[in-house]
């Protein structure tokens, strides 16, 4: 195990320093820099230039950029240039809202996507198969805006059933709060719910066509208990890979759905780091974001050696 | 006729699948292939009659700014369907070669793995938030994102496919008979290699009909007064509450075109397992 | 059918369904105590008499920005919460007290003696002094701050105290404009200012003290209990959410999770106007008005008379009605109704007259005519801008739309780097006239977005500016001088002028907006 995190880790650390160098080449690309957006709409050229100066903007770029990356190896984040407070701080609220979103649209993942595996492996009828795969196909296609938007119009216009958006602090108002995520956390979940219905169904169809399982459901072992203690663990490995890079996704999909329904996490605060060029928070942010996607594949590819021992540590 | 009768599964395209899929794509295709035919109105024009309903004069009434809905999700097809068709063979082409530059040597195939990884890595919609920050709104910086998302999928599969078909025997001989190895890759490899291509070309349109949307939505998508879905769609978002209908035709464009290209790959990707 | 018809397979899926469901159903039971879209059920008759107490919930479109709390923003809800101004404006520009009792302009206006309370506590529990003020001055005078006023605060040469709570500044020339620099500024504790720069802390007089914020998200006040004004405030608590999206926030003032905003959509707004519900007030303040810039570096646009054809090309009317939702009315100067400049010929000079633009273009002989044009990549800004494309697409000008970021975008306007045409919007026409002309970027008579300058608008903006009189009937003569020269010059070419809308449920009285639209609640309660 340890020789193949070894081998594994070079190669994510590069991954993450390539694009920590892209991350700030982008930003700095981008015209429109902090200086003026922080210097307010009717800022003189020497306010402009003043706060260059104290934001060291004005040094060279690789002088910055090694900057950068000093203050992150110290692990002082420093503070945000426009929307103001210590950017671990913003990270660490931004984080709060989307990890809230994102467990609760996991939750639902594996609710939906086992129950979806389940009930297509196992059911007997063909409508109801048919009907679950012309399901999962659509929601897997149909992109996060539209499920978003459709949602919004069955259950806040025509229903008034919740909320189209916003937020609300799980610790102030629980019963509020869960309102306010059902509908973002559903949209987010659907499609990654799908893959995981089809994983989980394909694992079950294969493990259940065995030669074991026809020996014991020969030998009387009752179906249920087959599906429980063998057919269901077997199918698992496959599953917890598609689990592992379905985080990613929710985490990335998150961006779009905190837009449509207005929910303060990450996805907003890169947004407004990026409209008010707030380079620390940006940066510091996209590459959380890509540390995490390293990080979650890095486990994912664990966990499926550790689950399959046909995978060798080599 | 006989295949298309019997009860049997039906291979690939021809499939209950893969004929829906063509069906929906086709319907919303033809639609936008043929706008001037089906509506007389011009999609930028404006008129006083602003945020009018579905009827007789405007078949699905008009926008904020008075422009005629059915006019403007028609050419706003076009546009979708000519981002897409100009941006997934770019990335195409670009994932293909960065797969055969990845069988030349273990060193350029560690290196190719890692920019897939790179990409995959990065947040897509904040790159396109960078990318059109940095060449402003268009329809260029929607086919630059496209493609860029696009080149991991196409090169992970060519350099899968490559993998395993250069152990083939035929490919073997070839080596042995004195050609040389890029030889080999381009004249036995690749065309051997092709088929996933091709579904995974089915599943590029689809996301490229998602990233256009998603980057209108976002307000960094086609140059206004141009249509396209996804702006039709971001439009609307403000009129949710009060003018419904504003969303729905829109909606259902991309979902019919989202949907029949994912259903046109699961149908093609079947046809090629067996 | 029968549903129990392979009783194997559909008992283990249904039985795994309801477990897996189990979570969901107590969800849902927490979800019933309280529906998030109900709409609240309160009638709007505001009671007379003012009641203590309570938590007042405001929801803003925007978020609070530190590094802007000395310049005048789009979200000025902070300023007058937690600080205090000299002296407040009333209805016809009067200057009221405030931290300020009394005041005495000298007769060649170059020196203003201010009595101070001497009763006002910061929220450190520091008392408030004459150092103060001059602190604010100084502060204002420092390029750094951005402040709008700054041109206004750098008149002030000298400072002489007389005791701890009266001061008089001198100036070195007179100012028409000088309260709108005492409406403007605010007092802060020189000691914290570069945190309340760099969002750490806030200290000021003001009625509320800061007592958190959630960047992004939230930001709550608690009751300041030594505040100055005996009784006030009357709430304990505001809080102020911050809602990009306007549905949203609409839905949040429908369901009662706040009472108050001033960032409704135009089109929301006229909706709410016939429900008893609500109460909508409109302010002659705030961004106040939306116009086509022009930048005269570009050759096209160099002749007068093109820049009169675009603004005859402008259907004014449609773009209020379609863009801003009926709020607000159109007009080719920037003044709203109260300003002392502000006249019915004036906002109707230009008017939708196609033929007469196109007459315009062939004096000054010009065929064809293709020009970029920048906007806000916002829905709103969006569909500005494509009205006026079409609208000159229709005398035969080709406008490319540049759809801009804000931060680009301001950044253009500063370094006067903007393309052949613009839009925007603008504020300070509500003040003195003069403020307009010497502290809002696209109108400074010295350094201009639009790059115009003749001597004839220096000439007469110094002199409506350079006088004690700011309210005198000569004062006013120059300040219609100014008005006309905009509409002839059309550098900036108004289109509609419209403040900023209160909209409150009818639990909330008393709420109101100062001439920099820094809201002031000290008089503000809940009925309910």
């Amino acid at each position: 195990m340890r020789s193949y995190l070894l081998k594994r880790l070079p190669s994510a650390a590069l991954v993450l320093l390539l694009a920590s160098f892209v991350i700030f080449a982008i930003l700095r690309l981008i015209p429109g820099d902090p200086a003026t957006s922080l210097a307010g709409p009717d800022a003189g050229p020497e306010a402009v230039a003043a706060i260059r100066a104290r934001l060291g903007l004005d040094q060279p770029f690789l002088t910055q950029y090694a900057g950068w990356l000093g203050d992150l190896l110290t692990g002082d984040l420093g503070p945000s240039y426009a929307i103001g407070g210590e950017v671990s701080e913003l990270i660490g609220n931004g984080l709060g809202a989307t990890v809230e979103l994102t467990l609760a649209a996991l939750l639902l993942v594996v609710v939906l996507g086992l129950a979806i595996g389940l009930v297509g492996a196992t059911t007997r009828r063909p409508w109801v198969a048919g009907a679950l795969r012309a399901l999962t196909t659509a929601v897997l296609a149909v992109p996060p805006f539209v499920t978003g938007i459709a949602l919004v119009l069955v259950f806040a216009v025509t229903l008034g059933l919740l909320p189209p958006g916003g937020h609300e602090s799980v610790l102030d108002a629980p019963d509020l709060a869960v309102q306010y995520l059902l509908l973002p956390a559903l949209c987010l979940a659907l499609p990654s719910a799908a893959i995981l219905g089809r994983y989980v169904k394909d694992g079950l169809e294969r493990t259940l066509a065995e030669d074991y399982v026809r020996t014991a459901t020969a030998l009387g072992v009752p179906r249920k208990r087959i599906i429980r203690r063998h057919a269901l663990p077997n199918a698992l490995p496959p599953v917890v890979t598609v689990l592992g890079m379905q985080i990613g996704q929710l985490l990335g999909g998150a961006v779009l759905v905190e837009a449509i329904f207005a929910w303060p996490g990450l996805g907003q605060l890169a947004e407004q780091g990026v409209v008010r060029r707030d380079y620390p928070v940006v940066q510091d942010l996209l590459l959380l974001m890509v540390g995490v996607f390293v990080l979650v594949q890095l486990l994912t590819d664990l966990v499926y050696a550790w689950l399959d021992p046909r995978i060798r540590w080599e | 006729m006989a295949l298309l009768l019997t009860r049997r599964r039906r291979p690939g395209l021809l499939s209950a699948r893969g004929l829906t899929g063509l069906a929906l794509v086709g319907a919303v295709a033809l639609a936008g292939l043929f706008a001037p035919l089906l509506t007389s109105y011009d999609p930028v024009a404006q008129s006083d009659l602003a945020l009018a309903g579905p009827g007789a004069d405007h078949l699905l009434g008009t926008d904020d700014i008075g422009r005629d809905l059915f006019s403007r999700v028609l050419y706003g097809i076009r546009t979708d369907l000519l981002i897409s068709f100009t941006a997934v063979p770019v990335g195409a082409l670009l994932g293909c070669a960065f797969a055969l530059l990845a069988a030349t040597s273990r060193w350029a195939d560690m290196s190719v793995q890692r920019l897939f990884d790179l990409i995959l890595a990065f947040p897509g919609l904040i790159l396109a938030l960078a990318v059109t920050a940095i060449l402003g709104p268009g329809a260029l910086p929607v086919v630059i994102v496209i493609a860029l998302a696009e080149i991991p999928g196409f090169g992970r599969q060519l350099r899968a496919g490559i993998l395993v078909q250069r152990e083939r025997e035929y490919a073997l001989a070839a080596r042995v008979g004195g050609a040389s190895r890029l030889r080999v890759l381009v004249r036995h490899v690749l065309p051997n290699a092709v088929d996933p291509l091709i579904v995974q070309g089915a599943v590029a349109m689809s996301v490229a009909v998602f990233i256009e949307g998603a980057m209108s939505f976002l307000g960094v998508g086609v140059r206004p007064p141009e249509p396209s879905l996804g702006s039709i769609l971001s439009q609307s978002m403000a009129y949710l509450s009060t003018h419904p209908a504003f969303a729905i035709a829109p909606l259902t464009a991309v979902t019919a075109l989202v949907l029949g290209f994912a259903l046109i790959a699961e149908a093609l990707n079947k046809g090629i397992r067996r | 059918m029968n549903a129990l018809n392979s009783p194997l397979s559909n008992g283990l899926s249904r039985r795994n369904l309801l477990r897996a469901g189990g979570a969901g159903v107590a969800l849902l039971a927490l979800a019933a105590c309280r529906s998030a879209t109900d709409k609240s059920s309160e009638g709007a008759g505001a009671s007379a008499t003012p009641k203590r107490g309570g938590t007042l919930t405001l929801a803003s479109g925007l978020d609070y920005t530190p590094s802007l709390l000395f310049a005048q923003s789009a979200m000025t809800h902070v300023q007058r919460l937690v600080f205090n101004t000299l002296t407040r404006y009333d209805d016809k520009l009067q200057p009221q007290p405030e931290l300020a009792t009394s005041w005495q302009l000298a007769a060649d206006g170059k020196a203003v003696t201010f009595k101070l309370r001497e009763d006002v506590l910061f929220h450190n529990g520091r008392k408030f002094t004459a150092d103060d003020v001059i602190f604010a001055v100084k502060n204002l005078q420092n390029p750094v701050r951005s402040a709008q006023l700054r041109s206004t605060a750098l008149a002030v040469t000298n400072f002489e105290k007389k005791g701890d709570f009266e001061l008089t500044l001198t100036l070195a020339h007179p100012v028409s404009n000088l309260f709108d620099l005492f409406e403007f500024m605010i007092i802060t504790d020189e000691a914290t200012v570069e945190d309340a720069v760099n969002g750490k802390q806030l200290i000021g007089t003001g009625p509320f003290t800061l007592a958190g914020r959630n960047p992004g998200s939230s930001l709550s006040f608690k009751r300041n209990e030594k505040y100055w004004l005996p009784g006030r405030p009357y709430l304990d608590a505001v809080e102020i959410r911050v809602i990009p999206q306007a549905d949203s926030l609409l839905s949040s003032l429908k369901t009662g999770q706040s009472q108050l905003s001033y960032d409704v959509l135009g089109k929301d707004v006229a909706a709410l106007k016939g429900d008893s519900q609500y109460r909508v007030k409109e302010y002659a303040t705030g961004a106040g008005a939306y116009y086509l810039g022009v930048n005269l570096s570009a050759p096209q646009v160099q002749d007068k008379r093109v820049r009169q054809a675009l603004a005859w090309a402008l259907d004014r009317d449609r773009l209020v009605k379609q863009a801003l939702g009926g709020v607000g009315f159109p007009s080719s100067t920037p003044w709203p109704k109260s300003s002392p400049v502000y006249s019915e010929a004036g906002a109707a000079h230009y008017t939708h007259n196609p033929d007469k633009a196109r007459a315009l273009l062939k004096e000054a002989g010009v065929d064809t005519l293709t020009l970029p044009l920048a906007h806000a990549n916002t829905p709103g800004g969006t569909a500005i801008a494509q009205i006026l494309q079409y609208d000159l697409k229709q005398v035969g000008i080709t406008v490319e739309l540049q759809p801009t970021d804000s931060a680009t975008m301001q950044k253009q306007l500063i370094s006067q780097t903007m393309p052949a045409l613009w839009t925007l919007s603008h504020g300070f026409a509500q003040l003195h006239p003069a403020t307009l002309t010497v502290s809002a970027y696209p109108f400074n008579e010295a350094k201009n977005s639009s790059k115009f300058s003749s001597p004839e608008y220096t000439r007469i903006v110094q002199e409506a500016w350079n006088r004690a009189d700011g309210d005198s009937a000569e004062a006013k003569a120059l300040y219609q001088k100014i008005s006309d020269t905009l509409l002839d010059e059309a550098f900036v070419i108004d289109l509609a002028v419209a403040g900023r809308t209160e909209v409150a449920t009818g639990k909330v009285a008393g709420a109101d907006l100062n001439k920099y639209a820094y809201l002031i609640l000290d008089d503000a309660y809940l009925t309910a």
